[in-house]
């Protein structure tokens, strides 16, 4: 038996490159986008069938209605305007005094070994159990409310910036030190790269728990903000604004955590896909 | 009489979206005799693990005939069983019940399974670890529980990927010592894939080199050294002919 | 002779093993964490204790006072007088079905959407909307529809704890090995023995980690839909004891649902430990 040589077929030229058509490549978010549209069409035209009962329902097209009725009149603004404040003030204390502290941590080995164990508790704690207290001791205003929102939000920026510290590649310092970097340098080029991302990662989390913070405190004792709107209209059977409320959030939550998200992917292109 | 697996004209072409067509296989024709250890060389990206898919069932080629017994390869089925390069062992299964995995998949009962992966277990030399998993073995063992693995389901036709290349040099070696001691026991039809050209003339009957990408085979080398072999052959003229010869056909095919 | 040479120089070259390990770490070092993770919990408590001998309070801050001895006297009066049993078991009870009910929902539907890309696309708008919103929004809605009592809080506790396990899940299907599918496959594995044999095992440590999302979430929901929609429990408890200014009460009542989340966290490490033997990282512990 000898080697075999055997004949080279003629390869054809290759195929034009196959383009995706339009809806091949946004058939995802079509898909969604379809879905939610059949969802309301369907909330809408099961009342065909099933008897109507306002005291106990509503239906996109009231909801609506009664959206733009409340964005007419300038009340929802109103509401959303009063809860943003307190938001606004607890939010900024937990990321200034959360982000400090996890950086502390990080950084100094035996502050982070004795924090560790007691912020581990704080966070395994419903610390939303604490709301009625401080809602009677701070009162009704801005101020229990802020502190609510403070407790709920605090403890993702302590525990992201901690990791995050923790996280920096003790190599890249070496490499930056090596290159005839300063102190300076160290922190511009390596640690704040690194910890950025996993404090806007916890930014993420935070803003969810904030909005817990938000809601608790004006479900227990408020005049206005969007939480009382949302228990006044369900008090007064109003549902097609109540509903109108809890679309609101909904779509702030969304914007709010979907826009970090996007600023993350954004600004840390090096961290998708991690 | 047609060959016992027999490939014409096979073509597969993959399209991945918005980038061009990559033709992985272009009239790709294979014969393999009944029995025998077949090896086929290529350049990287040659095609030639794309053909262990297709002929696995698990990749549908775009047009041509490929046939086993006679019979159109239709999807995967239990007279072919692929031994895989990274292993492929499922790491929440101790070494018995990954080797068990295609007994239990044809509804084997469990008594005979046991007795059969016991088999292979000590055919591969694995006594003793039957309850270790995957994550507590060396690379070498891992592979000898993914051919135990493929051997269990008893298949006609042994298709190897590569199977010793994330093995370090000296494994890899002792690793090809005890697949000849194995094939030789087990007589199986063996598809084996590889980059090594002293491998592939160590293990096989024939050698085919394949073209780079789009595959198919350039030429057939019979390697009529004696059985069973030893490693020392690797040191003999005959062999280093054999390898010089292999490489002259395969270097054109390298682009680096 | 020639194997008694053999012995010897299998003695002598036999390397002394204790000059090959480390240094053992000093007694302090290996204590360090502990003593200062414990010693700064015990500070604070000492602290706290040490208060009112420290600082004059007004007469109306006094009254929100309460000091780790009292809140640690009023449970052990609780648990002692066996008054904390019938609000326990009534929160319990929420949390429990409300879980359970999201474990039952949440894998399936995880397993599903992770594997099928349409449902995924079709299902993506409603996951990530009603995830990012959080589900407190409901509550009024939910009472409203329930009414006060057990129902709206196994509700309420339900979405809560439903999105952590559905989204982990997904994660953890997705994750999946493309090789080891190909593998099963390769063995004539159809859809049902792909996820029973692959994608279930290896989205285990994904579930795990929502399962335990999902207790906090849970404790969450037990907590808030008893401030505003039950009429017993021991976050109604709490509410009562914080209007009649009883702040002892409500400390009690924290760490009570602290406890709660705890064991069951506890359960979960325990189930972990069981499902994940496998892993690499529980290799020292056999």
């Amino acid at each position: 038996m000898t080697d075999q040589t055997l004949p080279n077929p003629a390869v054809p030229a290759d195929d034009a490159v196959t383009r995706e058509t339009f809806v091949e490549r946004y058939r995802k978010p079509l898909l969604g986008a379809l879905a939610v549209l059949l969802f309301f069409i369907a909330w809408q035209a099961v009342f065909l069938v099933v008897p109507f009962n306002a005291l106990f329902i509503s239906k996109p097209n009231l909801i609506f209605s009664g959206l733009a009725e409340l964005v007419v009149s300038g009340e929802l603004w109103a509401d959303l305007a009063v809860s943003a404040v307190p938001f606004l003030y607890g939010f900024t204390a937990a990321v200034v005094v959360g982000v400090t502290i996890g950086i502390v941590m990080g950084w100094r080995v035996r502050v982070g070994y004795a924090l560790d164990p007691l912020m581990t508790v704080f966070y395994a704690s419903p610390l939303v159990a604490l709301a009625p207290l401080l809602i009677v001791f701070f009162g009704v205003g801005v101020s229990g409310k802020a502190i609510i929102i403070f407790l709920l939000s605090i403890f993702p920026f302590i525990f992201n910036a901690y990791a995050g510290v923790r996280a920096v590649d003790r190599l890249l310092i070496n490499v930056v030190r090596s290159l005839g970097g300063k102190e300076k340098d160290l922190y511009l080029k390596v640690i704040v790269p690194s910890v950025l991302p996993y404090i806007v990662a916890g930014a993420r989390i935070a803003v969810g728990r904030g909005l817990i913070g938000v809601l608790v405190g004006e479900f227990f004792a408020a005049s206005e903000g969007i939480g009382y709107a949302i228990a006044k209209f369900g008090d007064l059977f109003a549902l097609d604004k109540m509903f109108a409320c809890i679309l609101s959030v909904m779509i702030i939550a969304v914007v709010l955590t979907e826009g970090i998200r996007w600023a993350e992917r954004s600004a840390f292109p090096w961290r998708v896909g991690q | 009489m047609p060959a016992y697996i027999q490939g014409r004209n096979v073509n597969l072409t993959f399209r991945p979206p918005n980038r061009g067509p990559v033709r992985a296989l272009y009239g790709f024709d294979i014969d393999v005799n009944e029995g025998e250890f077949l090896s086929i060389v290529g350049p990287s990206g040659c095609g030639k693990s794309t053909f262990l898919n297709v002929l696995l069932g698990l990749i549908r080629p775009d047009s041509g005939d490929l046939r086993m017994h006679g019979k159109p390869i239709a999807g995967p089925g239990t007279d072919r069983a692929m031994v895989f390069q990274e292993f492929g062992l499922l790491p929440w299964r101790s070494v018995q019940h990954n080797i068990e995995l295609g007994l239990e998949l044809k509804g084997v009962p469990t008594e005979t399974r046991h007795n059969v992966s016991q088999h292979f277990i000590e055919m591969v030399g694995l006594s003793g670890f039957e309850g270790h998993f995957p994550h507590e073995l060396s690379g070498g063992m891992k592979q000898r529980v993914g051919l135990a693995r493929a051997l269990a389901t008893d298949p006609d036709v042994l298709l190897m990927d590569e199977p010793f290349a994330a093995l370090d040099a000296q494994t890899r070696d002792l690793m090809q010592v005890e697949l000849l001691r194995i094939w030789q026991e087990a007589r199986k039809t063996v598809l084996f894939v590889t980059h090594q050209i002293d491998e592939a003339i160590y293990l096989s009957d024939r050698v085919m080199v394949m073209t780079k990408r789009p595959g198919h085979a350039k030429k057939i080398f019979p390697i009529e050294l004696p059985r069973p072999r030893d490693y020392e052959m690797r040191v003999t003229p005959e062999f280093n002919d054999l390898k010089l010869e292999i490489w002259h056909a395969l270097k054109d095919e390298i682009t680096i | 002779m020639s194997e008694l040479q053999a012995v010897d120089a299998n003695i002598s070259t036999a390397a002394p093993a204790d000059d090959l390990e480390a240094p053992p770490k000093s007694l302090w070092r290996q204590l360090e964490p502990t003593v200062l993770g414990v010693g700064s919990i015990v500070a604070l408590l000492a602290l706290w204790e040490a208060l009112p001998y420290l600082v004059t309070f007004a007469p109306g801050t006094k009254l929100f006072f309460t000091t780790p001895s009292q809140i640690a006297g009023t449970l052990w009066t609780m648990f002692a007088t066996g008054t904390i049993w019938a609000p326990l078991s009534v929160s319990a009870s929420g949390f429990a079905l409300g879980l359970g009910l999201a474990i039952v929902v949440g894998l399936p539907l995880g397993v599903l959407i992770g594997r099928s890309p349409t449902l995924n696309a079709m299902l993506d708008p409603f996951i990530t909307a009603f995830n990012a919103t959080p589900r407190l929004v409901f509550l009024p809605l939910v009472l409203l529809w329930f009414g006060l009592g057990l129902w709206s809080k196994v509700v309420i506790v339900f979405i809560g704890a439903l999105f952590p396990l559905l989204i982990n899940t997904y994660e953890g299907v997705r994750n999946s090995d493309k090789l080891l599918i190909n593998v099963v496959r390769s063995f004539g594995a159809k859809e049902w023995d792909i996820a029973r044999l692959v994608v279930v095992p290896n989205a285990m440590p994904y579930i795990v980690a929502g399962l335990r999302l999902a207790i906090g979430r849970a404790v969450l929901g037990v907590v808030v839909a008893e401030f505003f929609g039950s009429e017993d429990g021991l976050g109604v408890m709490m509410v009562q004891a914080a209007g009649q200014y009883k702040v002892a009460v409500v400390f009690a009542g924290l760490i009570v649902f602290a406890g709660l989340s705890l064991v069951m966290t506890g359960l979960v490490q325990l189930l972990e430990q069981r499902l994940t033997r496998w892993r690499p990282q529980h290799a020292a512990e056999y």
